[in-house]
C-alpha cells in the first residue's frame, strides 16, 4: 500500500485535497440543504472519477473496478442523503 | 481457517480429506469467515464488502430513506424532531449578533409575540410552510392583526432545530435572515417558539417578527420586555405537544417559553444512526481487509481499499460532527 502511495503521490494528493476541500464545503454550507445536497453529489462524483482514473492511468481497469467505484459512490452520497433529506 | 490452511493440514495428514469427503459441512462452516476477510484463493474481498453486498445496503438505505416520508402519511407525529428551544435565548443571542456589530438591542415586544404566535398556530392549522399563507395572507397581516403600527418590520421563520443557538447562528449564515437580524431599521422584536404536527412529523417552529413602530414612544419598554420574560419563566417548560394542531395552539398561547419536544422517534437520531452503522460496518470490514491482506500478502483485483475507508471516515466525520437538521426560510 505504502509503495502504491509513493509511486502515485501525486494521484493520492489529489484525492486528499478534494475530501479537504469537500469538508470544508460542507461547514461553510452547513445550513444550506440545497447547496449541501449538490456538494454531497459533486463529492461522490469526485471520488468515482479518481478512482476510474487511478486504474486508467494504471492501464488496469475492469468492469469489477468501475462498478466497484460506482457503488462507493452511491454509497457515500446515500450515507450523506440519509440525513440531509430529514 | 482459510482454505490455504486446509490444503497445508490435508498435506500434513491425509486422513483429513477422508473426513473432509464423509462431513463436507465442517468445509462450508470454514467458509463463513469468508464473510469477514478476504479470500486468498479467489482474490476477492469479504463477501459481505463485495459489490454485490454494497449494491444490498445501497438498497437498504433507499427503503429505510422512503420509509421516513412514507410513515407519517400513516402515522403522523409518530416521527419528529427533539428540540430545546427558549425565547430567552434567541433573544440573547438575536442581541448578540447585533452587538457584534455595534447596533443597538431589540425589545421583546407583547404584540410582535403574539403576532409570531399566530403566524405558527396558522402553519400548522394549514399544513403550510411559507411566507405567505395559501390564504395569501402576508406576514404584515400577522402583525397588522395585532394592531402594531409599523413603518419597516420583517419575518424570519426557522423548523426542525434542536437548539436556540443553532437557530440564530443558521439565520446569521443565510444572508437574507442576516439583514433582518443585523437591521438597523428594527427596535423590536417578538418570537413564537411552538411545537406541533406538520406534514406528518412532529416539529418545532420558530417564528421571528421584527419593527419599528409609527411613533417612537410605543417602543416596547424595559417593563414590558420583563413581564414577557417572567412569563417565559414562570412557564419555563411546556409539555410537548402532540397531535392535533389545535392543541399546539392553545398550549403554546403566549408562553414563549422554553419549547421541549420529544417525539417517539428522533429523525435527527435516526437519519444518524442509520448512517453511522452502515458507513461504520463497511469501514471497519475494508479496515480488517487491508490488515488481513498484508499480514498474508494477499493480492486482489480490486479498487484501493485505503482510499475506500479514507472517503468514509471523511463522512463519518461529516455526518456526526457538520450536518445538522433544520431549515430557515
Amino acid at each position: 500500500m505504502m509503495e502504491d502511495i509513493k509511486e502515485h503521490f501525486v494521484e493520492y494528493v489529489a484525492l486528499l485535497i478534494g475530501m479537504a476541500v469537500f469538508v470544508v464545503l460542507l461547514v461553510i454550507y452547513r445550513f444550506d440543504k440545497d447547496a449541501l445536497l449538490i456538494i454531497s453529489g459533486v463529492g461522490s462524483a469526485f471520488y468515482v472519477a479518481w478512482g476510474i482514473l487511478h486504474y486508467v492511468l494504471r492501464k488496469r481497469l475492469t468492469r469489477t473496478i468501475v462498478y466497484e467505484y460506482v457503488l462507493f459512490g452511491i454509497l457515500v452520497f446515500l450515507l450523506l442523503f440519509t440525513v440531509l433529506s430529514i | 481457517m482459510p482454505f490455504n490452511l486446509f490444503k497445508e493440514k490435508a498435506q500434513e495428514n491425509p486422513a483429513v480429506i477422508k473426513h473432509w469427503r464423509k462431513n463436507p459441512k465442517s468445509i462450508e462452516k470454514y467458509q463463513f469467515v469468508y464473510n469477514f476477510l478476504p479470500n486468498p484463493d479467489k482474490k476477492r474481498r469479504a463477501s459481505l464488502i463485495s459489490n454485490k453486498a454494497v449494491f444490498i445496503y445501497c438498497s437498504l438505505i433507499v427503503i429505510v430513506t422512503l420509509a421516513f416520508r412514507i410513515i407519517p402519511k400513516f402515522a403522523p407525529g409518530v416521527l419528529g424532531y427533539a428540540s430545546n428551544i427558549n425565547v430567552k435565548d434567541l433573544l440573547e443571542y438575536t442581541n448578540g449578533k447585533r452587538e457584534e456589530v455595534g447596533l443597538s438591542d431589540l425589545k421583546l415586544n407583547s404584540k410582535l409575540t403574539l403576532a409570531a404566535q399566530e403566524k405558527a398556530a396558522d402553519m400548522f392549522k394549514d399544513g403550510y410552510w411559507a411566507h405567505v399563507a395559501p390564504d395569501g395572507a402576508e406576514p404584515w397581516d400577522f402583525i397588522l392583526a395585532q394592531n402594531y403600527d409599523y413603518i419597516y418590520a420583517g419575518e424570519n421563520l426557522a423548523k426542525n432545530f434542536s437548539t436556540s443557538k443553532e437557530v440564530v447562528e443558521a439565520w446569521y449564515k443565510s444572508p437574507s435572515h442576516k439583514s433582518n437580524l443585523l437591521g438597523a431599521n428594527y427596535d423590536e422584536v417578538g418570537f413564537a417558539v411552538v411545537n406541533g404536527v406538520l406534514n406528518g412529523y412532529e416539529t418545532t417552529l420558530v417564528v421571528q417578527m421584527f419593527g419599528r413602530p409609527r411613533e417612537p414612544s410605543m417602543v416596547a419598554s424595559v417593563y414590558e420586555e420583563e413581564s414577557v420574560l417572567k412569563e417565559s419563566v414562570n412557564n419555563s417548560t411546556l409539555e410537548p405537544v402532540k397531535g392535533s394542531q389545535t392543541s399546539a395552539l392553545e398550549s403554546s398561547s403566549f408562553s414563549p417559553s422554553t419549547v421541549v419536544s420529544t417525539p417517539k422517534v428522533d429523525m435527527t437520531l435516526a437519519a444518524k444512526s442509520i448512517s453511522l452503522a452502515f458507513g461504520g460496518f463497511v469501514g471497519s470490514l475494508l479496515a480488517i481487509d487491508m490488515w488481513y491482506s498484508r499480514k498474508k500478502g494477499i493480492n486482489k483485483f480490486t479498487g484501493q481499499t485505503f482510499a475506500h475507508i479514507i472517503i468514509l471516515i471523511v463522512v463519518i466525520i461529516s455526518v456526526w460532527f457538520v450536518l445538522q437538521p433544520g431549515i430557515v426560510l
